[in-house]
């Protein structure tokens, strides 16, 4: 995920800002870490870059 | 109520088409209907544009011959497995996992919203139309193209029975009631089913 989304997403639920925190960065792509509502403090994860932004009753299953 | 208004079964059913998805749907959602979709798209290179349930990367394919960025979003990483496969996972395509009744964007982001072979699979129909809707800008355009009702009453039962289908006539009501004003549809297919599938560009007005 490229950090200039930040400037697009919000949260799916609440439509609130969410706050970025890094755990790995792979050159300007961000690979782990959390999006994190401003808001309702729901914890979205960024998943091998891709951000997993499912309202947290979709959000289910272990991967298969 | 069909099985697949079901988001589990949804997830289920998802994970297992995926890999025979692309065969099957170019039977019904050709290369020439999305020709024809995005002929009715007022395109510029530089505009920002979303793919909801973009899946396996059909629609994106041809957006991406218009624009140099599509952000794609689906619930399903089996589907866009095969979308990486073809566009890479960080390359012209912005993708994110998300539902399409709760979209997690801000209001008036997009230049264009798209959905292609997705909206039969929403539970709340109207309500994915307004999140489209609310997402994109005013002046902007949304397009959806969804399975006409067949016309053939075994197809019917069918229809009935696994996902939504609709009409113009519920095309009209789901997009006035998901707030849009302007719209029009257009009924489209391959030469042996002229009309499976109905297309509507809607323009964002306010």
């Amino acid at each position: 995920m490229k950090e200039d989304l930040m400037d697009i997403i919000c949260c799916p639920v609440d439509k609130h800002e969410l706050e970025l925190d890094v755990e790995e960065r792979d050159d300007e792509e961000i690979m782990e870490g959390t999006l994190t509502c401003t808001e309702c403090g729901e914890v979205y994860p960024i998943e091998d870059g891709i951000p997993n932004l499912l309202p947290p009753d979709m959000r289910e299953e272990a991967p298969a | 109520m069909g099985v697949l208004e079901d988001k589990a079964n949804a997830r289920l059913f998802y994970k297992y088409l995926s890999t025979v998805y692309d065969e099957v749907n170019s039977f019904i959602w050709t290369a020439e209907m999305r020709r024809e979709a995005l002929g009715l798209l007022s395109l510029e290179r530089d505009d920002r544009v979303l793919d909801v349930g973009c899946g396996t990367g059909f629609g994106t394919e041809g957006l991406l011959d218009h624009v140099d960025t599509v952000h794609g979003l689906d619930q399903s990483v089996h589907q866009m497995e095969r979308a990486w496969e073809k566009f890479g996972k960080h390359g012209r395509v912005r993708f994110y996992r998300g539902d399409a009744e709760r979209l997690p964007f801000r209001d008036d982001t997009f230049d264009i919203a798209w959905s292609s072979g997705s909206i039969e699979y929403w539970p709340d129909p109207v309500a994915g139309l307004a999140e489209l809707r609310r997402v994109t800008r005013p002046g902007g355009q949304v397009l959806v193209v969804g399975p006409n009702y067949p016309s053939r009453r075994v197809l019917q039962e069918l229809a009935d029975a696994v996902m939504l289908f609709y009409d113009e006539d519920e095309a009209d009501r789901m997009f006035r009631e998901a707030g849009f004003t302007a719209f029009r549809h257009l009924t489209h297919g391959p030469r042996y089913s002229p009309d499976i599938a109905i297309t509507t560009v809607a323009e964002v007005t306010e």
